[in-house]
């Protein structure tokens, strides 16, 4: 790991101004996944401004019925909390889904959200990558890509991004806020499913955020339809392994048919993919296999899978349809 | 730790107790002559350390002024490790788990990865379980840290401890102190209700040996003693 | 042998007891001391810097910047190796330090001593080495068939054993073909390789270091050395798992390189990425098999090519090559064999000893074809196996009678006659569900499969090796009480060994304090701790010197010694085997079979691929179970380790290169993925061993694999050719 600076942030104010005053400088939240950069020589920052002990560590709630989540609220702190696993237990899901309790005691929210790929070849800096290294070329494209996206990729980028808090979030219709340089001294609002982006000409943009952007907070809406949601992480072993593809969802049914529905998947882009196509399709729909069979294929069908990741594509629709019928009370087949 | 402690030396526990008595000295080898444990020569390194100057924090804990550690410049970071005020001197990028195998001399905490995904390193900071190879010591100024060596107390061991040895819950013990460090938190979270409640929240600790089922038998033989006892 | 007329001592602490290990305190303290927790007060880190290319003639390297930076004390290449620059545990065929040519991704070319680790890693980075990149050879089976280009003199054939039995155009009603594959499984001990060379002032060096077998380090190391035996010291330092990646070379002659260079103390500690280099793997194989039958099941022949690729060095290949021909047709008794088992080098990673070598590659390939001649003869898998099984008396595919107990069928009744675990029922809890607690649906489409697999490996070495171990026993009164130790130089790695020896000499000698020393080489070789073999040979060779204790005590018991020390070593070996006919394979190449059987009960999620392993029920015949604590960890572990290479575990190389050194992208089991075992241990005595025992550890790691296979193709009627299985696999997508 080389040399940096290091200083504790006092208020978020000169945190974001520390940051914002250096190219070279970063946040350090967690350090679950920045640590680990740092070792890898993935990145190098010669700045890091501790954000750990700002006032952000508390689950609030908000106005109308939702909650502020403070972005220093540790995963598993968040996951433990009673309003969310009642009132949001799509979330309470993700988090308990991911890494292992030793690293949901240490990771933020914020950090989580920002966290970066998993890709074999972002992660070793003696292979060419675009998003470590903007020109280089993607060794993924024709190489290990078992893991890598089948959605929403560019001949630049075929990352993932790893998060499962992020999917559950997209989901919910989460809201970011985010402090910034250009903000002074009021935040501005970004709708989780936005934040991720797209890797298209830039994959070294993992966010819409700009250098010295801190998120501050994550808002919950106030979603009845909450209540009813699931996470499914598909992946190699049981526990403690990133997703090969995982489906948060949240159903409502007015009468006989579906009234609304949300649904990400994650595992699948360089963002948490919001289904947009498959809520589409099942809203005012009875909610029956088939249904969710066929609205999951309109989700997919523009999938344009790898080599060695077709499976992803069935896979993604098969976890849709189970993660739906679990939640409607479908019976097994 | 103790800085005569043999390497590889296989007395037995029964008679040859920690503190080295009992003639238990003749059958000992006597590397220390050549190799003295981390813990002796830890002393060595701190106070070879370079001082903080004005870069050290006035005080610990709770301390928001923003100051800046410069690159390449050493901070002494004041730990309650163990029970015991600690004071370290590194430079900002060294983990808690070097800070105290390196320079405290508390090899107990093992590094299998350095990158979180074995759990060798788990400790406790402020009772809770976290992966020492990935915070930064100087995250962690003013913070109580517990170590597998900080368990026991004096020839009475932890009953964590006392189960994994009842229940054979390793073998090469590569991972057994992080496992042990996981199993305290574990029933301390209460997250062991049940054998399947056990493996899901110590899955964070990987086990090549695999004694699982054993550990399983150690956590959950620890914990159902510990509910007799605060009854 | 010395007799005696003393019959063992009967006691809570000796043979067949399961007694506290005497090194449980420690490592429940945090108190013992790994290879890697050494610190020399004057010590400096050593570092490595690997090849980049599979395969590359080195062009020129300049040490020159490196050397400049301060804090570095030495930068060596291959011309500061004073002796051969050649090492290996069958063939000296792997350079200590790259010459003109690197033959792996990860090769070592140099290394550096410095004062702190981060100086040494800097220093490597100022080393530039010019490299003119070739074409790698990445398949075993067409570097067999002599493409690509030649890595060693004399072609890309290690070892080729050919087994004949019978007639070779022997025909059957029913016949059964498969090709199958193993890929790359690592041993992936948490302790990652270490040790701490220190330089002496008779211009030896000692060196503390966490292996397998301090000889054959010793034997290595003198050799690139250029030094005698006496002035190469080792000693056991606390070894953190092996499971056979520990028993070719790594910092070993590295460090002691550096510490003479330098004169002070060096410490090396590969961190987890590089221990992915710095090892060898198992080797991965493509087996073509067939099968021929009567319309029973009979078997009436089994023809098989086995091809195993074993890297860019020889290891054990030849060794994994003769197991993989000489147990190729399994623990079945089948009258016309003819089996081609090669193994090739090539530009991947090399490959070498992991537990249950080659017995593990050829078990998934035969017991799989066991599967399907019961599918293709109508018959039950078990029935199929028991038709067929081996028993003692049973001439073996190399001719060798089989003349100790093979319960091969008993042990398939037993695992079939456990109870199945309970069907699932009701709400489950979603942490038993495929796919864990993030299973959130309530079981649909889960199948549950049951599969069955048997499996049989070579204890002890074989082919006419020198198979010996050296024992010092004392015995002495000590404070009014009489105690023992015990000194060999076996490698306690985890397994128990320690615990094994101290309860040898309670029961032979009848005293409490036994002591074992720690492991060095100040006493001649134990030989490997690999093979199944430490209680059997050290052990024979421990029981054998207390023998020789009793005989010397004559009428006085232990207690009455007075001030009189009794001493023996003991050099003690199995008895001799064979090597192999060069063309027919024939010889008594194997002192001692060892035997275990699972079934595996599963459930799959066949709509997304995820598997869980309900129950892997194991039954093993252990001959006699001298600490029956420590058997069932060995079959617990080892069952796991087939689990892992059943549904996650594996290696990928691109073009030689690893794509997934770390534990997040090479995945083993962890707690919730292994499941609570069911394990009954026989105790049928083979009479040429010590206490009728057999080696235990390989053995459980052989049958899981197939067996668990066995189960998801229960459940799912996918073929399922290939372990790991995927996901992918399982939905057939």
């Amino acid at each position: 790991m080389i040399p940096f600076d290091y200083r504790r942030a006092g208020d978020a104010e000169t945190a974001v101004a520390a940051v914002a005053g250096n190219p070279g400088a970063a946040f350090l939240g967690g350090g679950t996944n920045l640590v680990d950069h740092m070792k890898l020589g993935v990145a190098e920052p010669d700045l890091l401004v501790d954000v750990t002990r700002l006032p952000f560590d508390s689950v609030d709630p908000l106005p109308g019925g939702g909650l502020r989540i403070g972005a220093g609220v540790r995963n598993s702190d968040l996951a433990a909390d009673e309003r969310v696993r009642t009132r949001y237990p799509v979330l309470a899901e993700a988090l308990l889904s991911g890494a292992s309790g030793q690293l949901r005691n240490l990771a933020t929210t914020g950090g989580n959200l920002l966290q970066r790929t998993r890709c074999g070849y972002f992660q070793d800096v003696t292979t060419p990558c675009n998003k470590r290294r903007p020109g280089e070329g993607c060794s993924a494209r024709e190489g290990y890509h078992r893991y890598h996206a089948i959605l929403g990729a560019s001949p630049h980028c075929v990352a993932v991004h790893p998060s499962d808090l992020a999917v559950a979030l997209t989901a919910l219709d989460a809201v970011v806020r985010v402090r910034g340089p250009r903000d002074g001294h009021g935040e501005r609002a970004i709708p989780a499913a936005e934040l991720h982006r797209l890797p298209g000409e830039h994959p070294e943009w993992d966010t819409v955020l700009g250098h010295g952007d801190l998120i501050t907070a994550v808002d919950l809406p106030p979603l009845p339809m909450a209540a009813r949601s699931r996470y499914r992480k598909v992946r190699d072993r049981a526990s403690y392994a990133f997703a090969l593809v995982s489906v948060a969802a949240a159903v409502e049914l007015t009468g006989d048919v579906i009234g609304d529905v949300r649904i990400a998947l994650g595992g699948v882009a360089h963002k948490p993919w919001r289904a947009t196509l498959a809520e589409a399709a099942l809203r005012g729909r009875p909610p029956d296999r088939a249904e969710f069979r066929a609205a999951a294929e309109a989700e997919l069908a523009d999938a344009q899978p790898l080599r060695d990741n077709r499976f992803k594509v069935p896979m993604a629709r098969n976890t849709i349809v189970s993660v739906l019928a679990g939640l409607t009370g479908e019976e097994p087949r | 730790m103790r800085s005569d402690e043999p390497m590889g030396g296989f007395a037995d526990d029964a008679l040859v107790p920690a503190d080295g008595e009992h003639g238990a000295e003749a059958f000992m080898p006597t590397r220390r002559t050549v190799l003295v444990s981390a813990g002796a020569a830890a002393a060595v390194t701190v106070a070879a350390g370079k001082g903080a100057g004005g870069a050290a924090w006035a005080s610990a804990a709770g301390d928001t002024r923003v100051r800046t550690v410069g690159a390449g410049e050493s901070v002494e970071v004041a730990l309650s490790v163990n029970g015991q005020r600690r004071t370290v001197t590194v430079e900002p990028r060294v983990t808690l788990l070097d800070a105290l195998r390196e320079r405290l001399g508390l090899t107990g905490t093992k590094k299998g990865c350095d990158r979180g995904e074995c759990g060798a390193c788990t400790v406790l900071v402020g009772g809770e379980r976290i992966k020492s190879c990935l915070t930064l010591a100087v995250m962690r100024q003013g913070a109580e840290v517990t170590t597998v060596e900080g368990l026991a107390s004096g020839d009475e061991l932890h009953p964590v401890q006392e189960a994994f040895i009842r229940h054979d819950a390793f073998q090469c013990g590569g991972c057994t102190p992080g496992q042990i460090m996981s199993a305290v938190a574990c029933i301390d979270e209460g997250h062991t209700g049940s054998d399947a409640e056990i493996r899901e929240w110590m899955s964070g600790n990987l086990c090549r040996c695999a004694a699982y089922q054993n550990i399983v038998a150690a956590v959950q033989d620890a914990a159902d003693a510990g509910k007799k006892v605060r009854r | 042998m010395t007799t005696s007329t003393k019959s063992t001592v009967t006691r809570t602490d000796g043979i067949g007891a399961s007694p506290r290990r005497p090194d449980g305190t420690a490592k429940v303290r945090g108190e013992f001391a790994y290879s890697s927790d050494l610190w020399h007060e004057d010590m400096l880190w050593g570092a490595t810097l690997r090849s980049p290319h599979p395969y590359a003639r080195i062009t020129g390297i300049d040490i020159a910047r490196a050397l400049a930076l301060p804090g570095v004390y030495a930068v060596l290449t291959h011309a500061d190796v004073p002796g051969v620059n050649r090492y290996g545990l069958e063939h000296a065929d792997q350079p200590v330090l790259a010459e003109d040519v690197v033959r792996y991704r990860g090769e070592p070319v140099v290394v550096v001593a410095a004062d702190h680790p981060e100086t040494a890693r800097r220093a490597l980075e100022r080393v530039e080495v010019g490299y003119e990149v070739l074409d790698p050879v990445t398949d075993a089976e067409s570097a067999v068939a002599g493409q690509g280009a030649e890595l060693h003199p004399g072609g890309n054939v290690v070892r080729h054993v050919p087994i004949r039995r019978g007639d070779p155009d022997a025909a059957a009603e029913v016949v059964v073909t498969g090709r199958y594959e193993v890929g790359m499984q690592d041993q992936a001990f948490l302790g990652p390789e270490s040790g701490l060379a220190v330089p002496a002032e008779d211009g030896g060096v000692d060196l503390y270091v966490a292996t397998q077998w301090l000889h054959v380090d010793q034997r290595q190391i003198v050799a690139a050395l250029d030094l005698p035996e006496d002035k190469v010291r080792l000693t056991l330092g606390g070894v953190g798992g092996a499971f056979g990646g520990r028993e070719d070379l790594s910092i070993q002659v590295h460090a002691c390189l550096l510490a003479l260079h330098t004169g002070r103390p060096v410490k090396m500690v590969y961190n987890r990425e590089e221990s992915f280099y710095g090892h060898v793997h198992r080797h991965p194989a493509v087996l073509y098999y067939e099968h021929g039958a009567d319309r029973d099941g009979t078997l009436r022949y089994v023809r098989a090519r086995i091809y195993l690729d074993g890297g860019a060095y020889a290891s054990s290949t030849g060794a994994v090559v003769g197991n993989a021909a000489t147990l190729g047709v399994g623990p079945y008794d089948v009258p016309n064999v003819s089996v081609d088992c090669w193994g090739a080098y090539t530009n991947n990673p090399p490959c070498g000893a992991m537990r249950g070598f080659g017995a593990v590659q050829a078990a998934f390939a035969y017991e799989s074809q066991m599967d399907r001649l019961a599918a293709a003869c109508g018959l039950d898998p078990v029935e199929v196996r028991i038709r067929n099984a081996m028993a003692q008396g049973t001439v073996m595919p190399t001719g060798q009678v089989v003349d100790s107990p093979a319960p091969v069928e008993e042990l398939l009744r037993r695992v079939r006659a456990k109870p199945l675990p309970p069907e699932p029922s009701g709400e489950p809890d979603l942490r038993t569900l495929p796919g864990g607690v993030s299973n959130t649906t309530h079981g649909e489409g889960v199948v549950r499969g049951v599969g069955y697999a048997v499996g049989i490996k070579n204890i002890c070495f074989s082919e006419g090796f020198d198979d010996y171990a050296t024992v010092r026993v004392r015995l002495q009164v000590v404070g009014g009480e009489p105690a023992a130790t015990v000194h060999t130089a076996a490698c306690e790695v985890g397994q128990g060994l320690v615990t094994v020896l101290q309860q040898i000499v309670r029961s032979e000698l009848g005293v409490e304090r036994v002591t074992v020393e720690p492991s060095d080489t100040t006493i001649g070789s134990a030989g490997s701790t690999s093979a199944s073999r430490q209680t059997y040979v050290t052990g024979g060779a421990v029981r054998e010197a207390c023998l020789r204790i009793r005989d010397a005590l004559g009428a006085l018991s232990p207690a009455e010694l007075g001030d009189k020390v009794l001493d023996e070593t003991v050099e003690w070996r199995h008895r001799p085997t064979e090597e192999l006919h060069p063309e027919t394979g024939q010889g008594n190449a194997h002192v001692q079979y060892g035997f275990a059987a699972h079934r595996a009960v599963v459930d799959v999620d066949t709509e997304l691929g995820l598997v869980k392993v309900v129950a892997l029920d194991c039954a093993q015949d252990v001959g006699k179970a001298i600490n029956p604590q420590a058997v069932l960890g060995q079959i617990q572990g080892g069952s796991a380790q087939g689990l892992g290479l059943a549904v996650m575990e594996e290696i990928k190389t691109e073009g030689g290169v690893i794509r997934n050194p770390s534990f997040t992208d090479y995945l083993i089991p962890t707690v919730l993925d292994m499941p609570p075992m069911s394990i009954d241990v026989l105790e049928l005595a083979d009479p040429h061993a010590p206490y009728g025992l057999r080696g235990v550890g390989e053995p459980p790691t052989i049958s899981s694999t197939p067996a668990v296979v066995a189960a998801i193709r229960a459940a799912t009627g996918r073929a399922l050719t290939r372990v790991p299985v995927r996901p992918e696999h399982i939905t057939g997508t």
